[in-house]
């Protein structure tokens, strides 16, 4: 009884740490996208940060809900999630590569076309 | 084992902060791609809410959404993006094929393609 | 549970805001486009809320229907317009204007008329409903009142819906010219 116990505590604390760091990543990310200057960068601020607080987050509410049907789903959104979010982003940066975006290369003008550097040509 | 609600609650609220942000991501968006990024992103953190708020409100109903979402969000993007490209939704994987073969390259044909919607 | 039920309402005000501010965004954008892709965050924004507000049948089909089929039929639309919209004279949004206030007093006019948020006494507690509530345990052994009315016992009139949908869906599909479409593209 008592293991059990210590086992139900160890999986709420693993549970509460790790929707606070998914909600923590996904905050971030979502900072990121709002304050980085151009496209790539808020790609990466984007994608990179999704697929780890959405699997973090999912984690966390497995553990809250245990065995039962709402744990398979939230297992299959969870899979689902790590399998299209990291192809929806490369997706969508790949389409803009395609199109010619050019990334800001100049570190303190962000904002002017211009000046800024052609990224290198494709091979 | 059971869920805490103010715990839930408070990434539940973060997570509609992080939508709301997107937001703002979404109306200012400079291109095309800005905007497209800010959707995608905005469906996860969408998911991701309705899955919070159903464990929350020990509602199972709500994930079958949030499971219907996911699936249509990365439809809708890649949808959204081969339309953007193609100027249809009906240009079969075959034909892309025969056009990449007739252009050579197809980065080089697509450049004539604006890069900001906005 | 009653703290939870506490808490969510602050979510639809939350959803509500957003809701508002989409709405706005969709009317001051210039880009087609972008204004396609902020319907769908408009619906899939009110899918959510209704979740919020505890009605998940209705927000199932905002979420299917207005995220899913409506984009896919405004991007269909998009193929026979440009991509920017030219910018309307001013005559025409206080005509606008006009219709929406109208329309918007009519409806908080009517709203008096409206029986408080879960009385048991309203219309829609008192009647028949209870009835279904607690007929369908017996009749249909499935735990989902609402889709026990609309699949069993109003199935004519569901099926007739079906009709006037699947009609609707092939008229917008003729108009569209989706299907012809692909041999129509600019280069």
């Amino acid at each position: 009884m008592d293991l059990m116990q210590f086992i139900d505590l160890a999986l709420d604390i693993v549970s509460i740490a790790a929707l606070v760091s998914g909600m923590v990543f996904v905050l971030a990310g979502s900072i990121g996208v709002l304050r980085l200057p151009d496209f790539y960068t808020r790609m990466h601020a984007a994608g990179v940060t999704d697929t780890l607080g959405a699997e973090l987050i999912m984690i966390g509410l497995i553990l809250q809900a245990g065995w039962s049907a709402l744990s398979l789903k939230l297992a299959l959104i969870g899979v689902f999630i790590f399998l299209t979010s990291p192809t929806a982003s490369h997706a969508v940066a790949n389409a803009a590569y395609r199109a010619g975006l050019k990334p800001h290369l100049k570190r303190f003008a962000p904002g002017r076309e211009e000046e800024a550097e052609p990224t290198e040509t494709r091979p | 084992m059971t869920s805490i609600p103010i715990l839930d609650f408070a990434v539940a609220l973060g997570l509609a902060v992080a939508m709301a942000i997107m937001l703002a991501r979404l109306f200012l968006g400079p291109t095309l791609y800005d905007r497209v990024l800010a959707v995608n992103s905005f469906g996860t953190k969408t998911v991701l809410f309705l899955v919070v708020f159903a464990v929350m409100v020990n509602r199972g109903d709500a994930i079958d959404i949030a499971l219907l979402y996911a699936l249509l969000n990365f439809i809708a993007t890649i949808a959204i993006l081969k339309f953007f490209r193609y100027r249809s939704l009906e240009v079969a994987l075959s034909e892309i094929a025969i056009r990449r073969r007739d252009t050579g390259d197809d980065a080089q044909s697509d450049r004539s393609e604006p890069t900001g919607g906005a | 549970m009653i703290q939870t039920v506490d808490l969510t309402q602050y979510f639809d005000y939350v959803f509500m805001a957003m809701l508002l501010s989409v709405g706005i965004a969709v009317v001051r954008l210039r880009s087609l486009f972008a204004a396609v892709m902020l319907t769908g965050v408009y619906s899939l924004l009110s899918a959510v809320w209704f979740v919020s507000l505890d009605a998940v049948d209705v927000a199932f089909t905002e979420a299917a229907v207005g995220a899913g089929i409506s984009t896919v039929l405004l991007l269909g639309a998009m193929l026979l317009t440009s991509r920017e919209c030219n910018p309307v004279p001013a005559s025409r949004h206080w005509a606008a204007l006009a219709v929406v206030v109208v329309a918007g007093a009519l409806l908080f006019y009517a709203l008096g008329d409206m029986p408080v948020y879960g009385d048991p006494n309203s219309p829609a507690n008192a009647y028949v409903g209870m009835e279904y509530m607690t007929m369908t345990v017996d009749d249909i052994a499935i735990p989902n009142v609402v889709t026990a009315v609309l699949s069993s016992y109003r199935g004519f009139d569901t099926m007739g819906e079906v009709f006037v949908v699947f009609a609707a869906g092939l008229g917008v599909a003729l108009l569209l010219g989706l299907g012809g479409a692909a041999g129509k593209r600019e280069d």
